[in-house]
């Protein structure tokens, strides 16, 4: 049994669901043991209500307007004040652009252990571990800190389920009292630009994946007509929300979505291991490749070596016969 | 208006497409299955670094950690252009990021940086958790992680575009702030690439590295083993990308499940 403490993102009053995900692990991990949260971000006390239903014991709020935007130091401040309050074994965070910039500057100021990106944390040896997958996934390492006392772990999407919601559970979100100067807001965000979510790309049964290899803008428009054939979602690799051929929202991998549809077709995509973890748990995956040694052949199940530009059209015509 | 620059420059562990076994029998990493290279975000911030210095001035410095031969990333950094390089007396596969980072900050006080401190942000693959934010804390400056561009930079702040998820937020920053560098930079490498006996001549070139001793830190984290993760076995099937009813019935079995 031990208490566990999980930083909760919202953004403009809606739950980012790696947070919840870090609720679900915190509620297995407690074994018993109390679960805060800290909800912080703009709109922050909306989603309480939510947070209790969802497995959380206490919830504090931050929601300062002058930290709307994140920057470093504010957070940092709130969330140690936040730890001081009532220090737990281990504070998760989602390994999000926010969590994993939060979390190792939390952990540097108050010197105490912190691992990024772990696929889960677990109790071991009267202490935690910490499990990450490296070396191009050929390896799993596991992480510990050196004494006793906090542990600061960010997990990435889809360490742990998210946690069902049960209206019986309810409680009271308190404002964190935290004293904050303006010195502490030296860092401003000037401006933000964010792609609309328009793809659901988690719940797709079926996606039609872009990679470097569709070349241009009409390469894209015949993945575009598969995925409309088979009534699929788009995604794509960082090269093509990069080269500006479809929104961020698109993208699947390490810094994109984590997907786990029935049918995964990986359209001119060589398989980097940033866009693999995204997606290779897809139940089953076809890969379209003109380089028969392209990495993602590895992990599809059915290899389809040529041109995608011959090859879609002819999936599109035995689709339409 | 000029701004000194401090990069830090890594040497890691070259984790792209690896074949064969990783580990040896004691569960560590064999040395001969993975090569290392020279961490491309950081090469991402000396490049931002330099470009900075083309357009505006400045001195750029760049910083590694390592013993006197380990440091081929400095004499990377020479070629390229720095005006400085400094090595920190500590050994990076023994230390924790929050160890390296306070030999690294002893360093950078110790030079009296007052203006950018770049770094990338790595990829996290036997690094144990982002160096740049352990720095930030560190030296009690201001940080930004994953920037993609430097959009201004003056003696007292910078303006960063990073990558946030589905977009981008540019943000401002009084210096001395750490800013740790993403993926996007370096498309085109100007300075590179070059035969194989410069590389050589490179290596072999007698330069003066001076030394930072750092003093014995602590680390709070350790590595409390690794384990070899089985591959993947999937059935996998070649499909003739000639052959309609080939591709038919891949389609079908596909999508029809198990
Ligand atoms: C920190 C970090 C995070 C990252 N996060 C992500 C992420 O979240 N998602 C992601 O996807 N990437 C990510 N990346 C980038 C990743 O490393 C790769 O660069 C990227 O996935 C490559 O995209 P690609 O496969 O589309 O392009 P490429 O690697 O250029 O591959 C193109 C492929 O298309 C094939 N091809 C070319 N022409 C044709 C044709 N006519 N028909 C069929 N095939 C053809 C080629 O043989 C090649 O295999 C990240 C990288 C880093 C360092």
């Amino acid at each position: 049994m031990a208490d566990i403490s999980v930083f909760i993102e919202v953004d403009d009053g809606v739950l980012n669901d790696i947070s919840l995900q870090c609720l679900g692990a915190a509620r297995a991990l407690a074994d018993g043991g109390v679960v805060r949260c800290l909800a912080a971000g703009a709109g922050a006390s909306g989603i309480a209500a939510d947070l209790f239903a969802r497995g959380a014991d206490e919830v504090k709020v931050f929601d300062d307007s002058r930290a709307a935007a994140y920057t470093t130091k504010p957070y940092a401040k709130a969330v140690i004040a936040w730890l001081n309050e009532a220090p737990p074994a281990v504070a998760l965070f989602g390994a999000t652009t926010i969590g994993n910039d939060l979390a190792p500057s939390v952990a540097a100021r108050l010197k105490t252990p912190c691992v990024l990106s772990a696929d889960g944390v677990e109790a071991a040896d009267g202490g935690y571990v910490a499990r990450r997958v490296e070396f191009d996934r050929k390896v799993q390492t596991a992480y510990a800190p050196e004494k006793e006392g906090l542990f600061i772990v960010s997990l990435h999407d889809g360490a742990a389920e998210t946690p069902a919601a049960d209206a019986s559970r309810t409680g009271e979100a308190v404002p964190l009292s935290v004293e904050l100067d303006d010195s502490d807001f030296a860092a401003r965000v000037l401006k933000r630009d964010v792609a609309k979510k328009t793809v659901n790309l988690k719940d797709a049964k079926i996606i039609v994946a872009a990679g470097a290899g569709v070349g241009n803008a009409e390469g894209l428009a015949v993945v575009q007509q598969l995925a409309d054939a088979l009534g699929a979602e788009v995604g794509a690799t960082r090269a093509v929300v990069d080269a500006g051929w479809l929104a961020a929202d698109h993208q699947i991998g390490q810094t994109g979505a984590t997907v786990r549809p029935d049918l995964y077709i990986a359209c001119g995509i060589s398989g980097a291991v940033q866009h693999r973890v995204g997606m290779l748990d897809a139940r089953k995956i076809i890969a379209i490749n003109t380089d028969a040694n392209a990495p993602i052949f590895k992990v599809a199940h059915y290899q389809v070596v040529g041109d995608l530009k011959v090859v879609i059209p002819k999936l599109i015509k035995v689709l339409a016969a | 208006m000029s701004v000194d620059t401090m990069v830090i420059v890594r040497e890691v562990w070259d984790t792209r497409d690896l074949v064969g076994q990783v580990l040896d029998d004691t569960g560590n990493i064999k040395a001969d299955a993975v090569g290392t290279r020279f961490e491309p975000e950081d090469l991402n911030a000396l490049e931002m670094a330099l470009r900075l210095k083309d357009a505006q001035g400045g001195k750029v410095t760049a910083i590694s950690a390592g013993e006197p031969r380990g440091v081929d990333v400095l004499r990377e950094a020479l070629y390229r252009g720095v005006d400085a390089v400094v090595r920190v007396n500590a050994d990076p596969l023994a230390l924790d990021d929050q160890a390296l980072a306070e030999a690294y900050a002893g360093a950078i006080r110790e030079l009296g940086s007052q203006g950018l401190i770049l770094i990338g942000t790595t990829v996290l693959d036997g690094e144990n958790s982002l160096l740049g934010a352990h720095l930030a804390a560190a030296l009690d400056a201001e940080q930004v992680s994953w920037v993609d561009e430097l959009e201004e930079a003056t003696p007292e702040r910078a303006v960063a575009r990073r990558a946030i998820e589905m977009g981008t937020e540019t943000v401002e920053v009084p210096l001395p702030a750490v800013l740790s560098v993403g993926v996007a930079l370096l498309e085109d490498d100007p300075r590179s690439p070059r035969s194989a006996k410069a590389m050589l001549k490179l290596k072999m070139k007698k330069v003066d590295i001076p030394a930072h001793e750092a003093p014995a830190i602590e680390a709070v984290t350790k590595t409390a083993g690794r384990a070899a993760v089985p591959e993947r076995v999937i059935e996998t099937r070649a499909v003739d990308a000639e052959s309609e009813a080939e591709l038919k019935s891949m389609l079908d079995e596909a999508r029809k499940g198990d």
